[in-house]
């Protein structure tokens, strides 16, 4: 991968910008935008960086798509979208084209696009959606009101046990499973979906604590040497199978 | 150069010999090994004396070497109470002594041991309680006599932290037990943690006799921990102290700088047993120590204990002690059997007696003597035992600078009965036992009276088997539960021997004597649990581990009860000395931060908390606030200002019945408020107390976005969903607060400003009018508009997506720039709403505050069926009001601005408080609300505030606002 400069893909040049996108200048982060959403492609060469991720590596997904829906006609209505949903609370599943579709409880659905956006689900839902044509089924703002980062390699179970109560080893905690719980004192979603055979957690919470949980996450990392990865290593390793 | 003591391998188990290891203790040079203990190195020089006793300052040094006993505490430069027989020695370390006035070795404080017998117990209660206020002067002086170390106030804090660890098992106690536990569990199939708080795997097995070749333990504690190493089932922590029990078997295990949070599904405790002493006058000189610590001494640290030994003993053990000190070259003098007679039938004992070594059968040490120095053992006063706890008149003396005491155990019962084990007395082995363990939880090894390593396999492995069932694991038939025979027991019943002077040491600690457990119970205090709080024993670093049995047989013979109806006191967590660092981990502080919160620092703010949000409160260096808000506020009063309100909450509120909801919730009317209009939203409880506001924007028929204070919304939300929950409309709540970033822009020239990038909708005054609501794109981001005016000026708040905020904070800069646009802080809002007479909730409200006391009864429907507050609020207005929230301004601007909280006075009587108070820039005089009674609340009154220094100011009951009444500037 050729590195791109900073200088071609600068934060401050797209409306939506990641509250950690400093902490990524800073860390020597080369951005890559698609269809207007900025992200960390890589802070190093990519080989490089899918060993470290594959190791323990924190990915900023934040300016990625993904948006929730719920209420009582949400289960109904997402299924005439065609989609496959989950059976049960807290479990994910993926789609045909790779974005996920989290079921966090009986009447709550959350939607993350898949790492390439290609298949845009979250943004076709959205705009299918209509408050007053869509009986029982409400939108939530996810894409702002939470960040989205991905904690991934061998190590990430060990890194999360120093900051969260549910047992993540991943003979423990399956591919697809979700836990809504406290990650560093704050609420948050972890939902395990690996890349290829790297396991890979994703965490949603609150947009406002992104730094606090981003330094936390890197803080509780060090002791596995873990690094902060651009989303062309987590592309890599969902390929390798 | 060897130390004087230092004993040749295969002695010294812990010991890395490459190299030397150098420190300092009492600012004298010493070297050791690696894996030596400062008290095993300091023994290995012949430094036998390490600390002074609490109250006495009497030498004290190794008693147990194992970490059990307050004898080794030491001070390190940043760390005090040290155990100095568990902290490794490190190149250059300096150690210091502790308790002790002057000189190590010449206490001064030493004088007052003479008059202990001036010194009951209780003293301090009884001395120094009147006359009334005596005892400020005593503390100090006593507390600079006593105290536990000395702490560095310059210390910086390390880093500490905290991991979950789940597993099937978890065995506690890497002894004999413990490890074969952990074995049989992890080969039934379990996950097993093996947790041991020292540094290796084996406990008694690596130090203990049990055979009379030596070669039994030795050759089985390799093999199991071969077998243990070599399971990829086992995780083994050592150097680990599991310091607590908590409920469904939570288990904080402490391991250097981390606390790790240990969920078992199954506990199997084999923690072992804790030696006792036996109590004789002067039992605490250094040379006297429990028969486990010199063999700790020979064989973990390759440290000879003694030159001339005696050895009590009321067990075999203490046999099997004297041979492991006649193969280090020990001149063992005697054995003091406490029992009548001589067990003929151990080999050991055999043994002992073979070797030449006297036995002393039916005798006791009636009294230690000491060194020249008085700091060390110089003899020992043997008598025979007359009845329980006499001795005859005379004895004879032995001389010996090393006593060995194997007199019994306790088991090590603290974490079981945490667990809701039962402790109980047997009269027959003289030993506590333990039942009635809860469920998932069992016990193995000599703390469940097994004593015999047969037995203790057997029992271990039969535990694991029970464990591993219950979970599901390879089903295996449970053996037959193995019973220890009585005659067996390690504990001779009555160790106690109380002397004329006194100094028979019940409890180390605190340097209690027998005449003091005697003494608590004659002042009335003969329920155990009183003798601890009265005598303080028990109540010291070791909390009781060697005068819990002790003082148990003492109190139960002096109120006439049996040791089991005494019991012991309760043991609570933490078994052992834990660090804050420990308990506080990394410092979690969630801070939250709005999508500007850098442009705020960039443009000079200084920022300020509320709540966990860090939010700018006025733009300028540290203490220009005067001067920064001033320029502020008149910026926005004569130009354009934006503020960051993206910590307003935000709930959206969708549904058919979501207009209903609001109707029921809030005190307004919402059912027919118009699409594309805000309307006020003031919410009560169920008193009629007011407890948050905000505005609810109507989005769309079915849909409005409400707004709530930053620290309120949680709760509002919390409501919402409590309410509906009896009510069950047909509407949803989503608390979208950091989901929208809020910019309020304000001013004259606000609409001129937004106009240059909004240009999908008419932002003229006409279409778009206070109080109106439009979503629209500004600067091509999609927006939800508000014509509010907290400040009381021309303004919209522009809510966009969190992401988009700051590039809407920057756009909204650039595109001010030419109307000198600049942003305000949360400080001169407040001074603006201030201006413009508006209340802040929980500021200018507290916990009785009704709309009617702060003129707010207009927000308020009276022709609603009902809302949340709404009867209470009725009834109350049946009667006159009892107090009211008035504006006032003080004329004379060079008395002292009042503040928040200052009294409004009536004469001598508080008649009411200032909630908010600010210096005007408009008014150029300062203007503040406060409560005052209703007669005072006339426009035109004077009220008295007394303010800053006990000064009182005058000021004026005005009407509110204080700024344009006629809302002309806002409605622009």
């Amino acid at each position: 991968m050729s590195m791109q400069s900073t200088e071609q893909f600068s934060p401050v040049q797209y409306q939506r910008r990641s509250q950690l996108y400093r902490r990524h200048i800073a860390t020597g982060a080369a951005f890559k935008a698609v269809a207007n959403i900025l992200t960390v492609d890589a802070y190093s060469k990519t080989i490089e960086e899918v060993q470290k991720a594959s190791h323990l590596g924190l990915a900023d997904l934040s300016t990625h798509p993904r948006l929730g829906f719920k209420g009582s006609g949400a289960l109904s209505w997402l299924n005439q979208q065609k989609l496959q949903l989950p059976e049960n609370p807290n479990q994910a599943v993926q789609q045909a084209k790779g974005s996920l579709i989290a079921r966090l409880s009986q009447e709550e659905f959350l939607i993350l696009n898949d790492l390439d956006m290609a298949s845009l689900t979250a943004e076709k839902l959205e705009a299918r959606y209509s408050l007053d044509s869509t009986d029982g089924v409400y939108l939530l703002p996810r894409n702002d009101s939470h960040c989205w980062l991905a904690l991934t390699g061998i190590q990430a179970p060990d890194c999360l046990a120093k900051l969260c109560g549910i047992d993540m080893r991943v003979d423990k905690f399956a591919n697809g499973e979700i836990a809504q719980t406290s990650l560093a004192r704050v609420n948050a979603i972890i939902l395990r979906y690996d890349l290829g055979v790297t396991p890979c957690f994703y965490i949603l919470s609150d947009v406002s604590l992104t730094e606090f949980l981003w330094d936390g996450l890197l803080d509780s990392m060090q002791e596995f040497q873990g690094v902060p990865i651009g989303i062309s290593a987590l592309k890599k390793l969902s390929q390798d199978i | 150069m060897a130390a004087l003591n230092r004993l040749p391998p295969p002695y010294g188990l812990l010991l890395n010999r490459d190299n030397d290891i150098t420190f300092s203790f009492e600012n004298r040079d010493y070297t050791g090994f690696n894996g030596d203990t400062i008290a095993s190195a300091l023994a290995a020089n012949d430094q036998w004396m390490i600390s002074r006793s609490f109250k006495y300052h009497r030498p004290r040094g190794v008693l147990t070497m194992a970490g059990q006993d307050a004898n080794t505490l030491v001070q390190l430069p940043s760390d005090p109470n040290i155990l100095a027989d568990c902290e490794n020695i490190t190149e250059g370390q300096i150690v210091m002594a502790q308790n002790y006035s002057g000189k190590f070795e010449k206490d001064r404080g030493a004088w007052i041991a003479p008059f202990a017998k001036f010194l009951p117990v209780g003293f301090y209660y009884k001395s120094f309680f009147k006359p009334k206020g005596i005892w400020e002067k005593w503390a100090p002086m006593i507390r600079k006599r006593t105290g536990l170390g000395v702490i560095d106030p310059d210390f910086q804090p390390e880093y500490y932290d905290k991991q979950y660890k789940f597993y099937d098992v978890v065995v506690v106690g890497g002894g004999p037990a413990g490890m074969a536990a952990a074995l049989q569990a992890a080969q039934s199939g379990a996950e097993v943690l093996l947790a041991d708080e020292n540094p290796i795997l084996g406990g008694s097995l690596n130090y203990a006799r049990i055979d009379v070749r030596s070669e039994y333990a030795e050759n089985i504690r390799k093999k199991m921990i071969g077998d243990i190493e070599a399971h990829n089932n086992i995780d083994v922590m050592v150097n680990a102290i599991c310091n607590g029990w908590f409920a469904d078997n939570w288990l904080p295990i402490i391991k250097g700088r981390r606390l790790y949070k240990v969920r078992a599904k199954e506990i199997i405790m084999c923690v072992g047993s804790l030696e006792q002493q036996a109590v004789f006058h002067n039992n605490d000189l250094p040379g006297i120590m429990m028969s486990s610590a010199a063999q700790r001494l020979i064989h973990l640290y390759g440290v000879r204990p003694g030159k001339a030994a005696v050895v009590l003993t009321g067990n075999t053990e203490g046999y099997a002690l004297a041979l492991d000190l006649l193969d280090v070259g020990i001149d063992v003098k005697a054995v003091i059997e406490l029992r009548e007679s001589v067990p003929q039938d151990n080999d050991i004992v055999k043994e002992v007696m073979a070797r030449g070594v006297p036995v002393k059968p039916g005798h006791a040490v009636f009294e230690a003597r000491k060194s020249k120095n008085k700091q060390h053992l110089a003899a020992v006063e043997i008598r025979k035992i007359m009845e329980e706890g006499v001795c005859a008149g005379s004895g004879e003396i032995i001389e010996c600078d090393l006593l060995c005491m194997a007199v019994g155990y306790t088991p090590t019962y603290q974490l079981i009965c945490q667990a809701g084990g039962q402790l109980s007395y047997d009269d027959a082995t003289a030993m506590f036992t333990l039942t009635n363990m809860p469920k998932s939880f069992q016990i193995a090894g000599s703390v469940n009276g097994a004593w015999n390593l047969d037995s203790v396999f057997a029992e271990a492995r039969r535990a694991a088997i029970i464990a591993c069932n219950a979970l599901g694991k390879k089903a295996q038939t449970v053996p037959d539960p193995i019973i220890d025979h009585a005659d067996i027991s390690p504990n001779f019943r009555w160790p106690i021997f109380p002397h004329p002077k006194g100094k028979e040491f019940v409890d180390f600690d605190e340097d209690l004597q027998v005449a003091d457990i005697i003494n608590a119970t004659r002042d009335g205090y003969e329920h155990i649990q009183l003798v601890k709080r009265y005598s303080t024993c028990g109540m010291g670093p070791s909390q009781g581990r060697h005068s819990a049995l002790a003082t148990a047989r003492l109190v139960a013979k002096a109120t006439n009860k049996t040791v089991a109806q005494t019991g012991v006191t309760t043991a609570r967590p933490p078994f052992a000395p834990e660090r804050l660092g420990h308990n506080a981990g990394r410092s979690f502080y969630p801070a939250q931060r709005s999508s500007m919160h850098y442009r705020h620092l960039e443009a000079g703010a200084q920022m300020l908390q509320a709540g966990a949000w860090y939010r700018p409160a006025y733009y300028g260096p540290k203490g220009s606030k005067s001067e920064s808000v001033h320029a502020e506020v008149l910026n926005v009063r004569n130009n354009v200002g934006i503020v960051d309100v993206s910590t307003l909450g935000g709930i959206e509120v969708r549904g058919p019945d979501a207009g209903e909801f609001l109707n029921r919730f809030y005190t307004f009317a919402f059912t027919r408020q118009p699409v594309g209009r805000a309307r006020y939203a003031l919410l009560t409880n169920e008193a009629g107390v007011i407890i948050d506001d905000g505005v609810a924007c109507r989005i769309s028929q079915d849909h409005y976005y409400v707004t709530a204070t930053t620290g309120g919304v949680s709760r509002v939300f919390q409501n919402m969903l409590q309410w509906n929950a009896q009510w069950n409309l047909d509407v949803d709540f989503a608390n979208v607060t950091t989901a929208w970033c809020g910019i309020n822009i304000a001013g004259p020239n606000a609409r001129i400003v937004l106009q240059k990038l909004c240009h999908d909708i008419d932002l003229s005054a006409e279409a778009f009018p206070y109080m109106g609501v439009r979503e629209a794109m500004v600067a091509d981001i999609p927006a939800r508009l508000i014509r509010v005016g907290f400040v009381g000026e021309l303004g919209f708040e522009i809510h966009v997506p969190q992401h988009c905020g700051e590039a809407l904070w920057d756009t909204l800069l650039a595109a001010g720039k030419d109307q000198g646009i600049r942003p305000f802080g949360i400080e001169a809002q407040r001074v603006m709403r201030l201006e413009k007479g508006h209340i802040i909730i929980s500021q200018d409200t507290d916990a009785m505050s009704t709309p009617m006391e702060v003129q707010m009864g207009w927000a308020v429907s009276r022709k609603k069926p009902f809302f949340v507050g709404g009867r209470t609020l009725a009834e109350l207005e049946k009667n006159p009001l009892s107090r009211a929230l008035v504006g006032f301004v003080a004329n004379d601007i060079e008395a002292p601005i009042p503040l928040e909280c200052h009294l409004v006075l009536d004469g001598e009587k508080m008649t009411g408080r200032v909630t908010s108070c600010e210096m005007s820039p408009t008014l150029n005089k300062p203007i503040g609300l406060a409560y005052v009674v209703p007669e005072k609340a006339e426009v035109g009154s004077q009220i008295d505030i007394r303010s800053t220094g006990g000064l009182l100011v005058t000021a004026e009951v005005v009407d509110l606002p204080f700024y344009d009444p006629e809302n002309q500037r806002q409605e622009l």
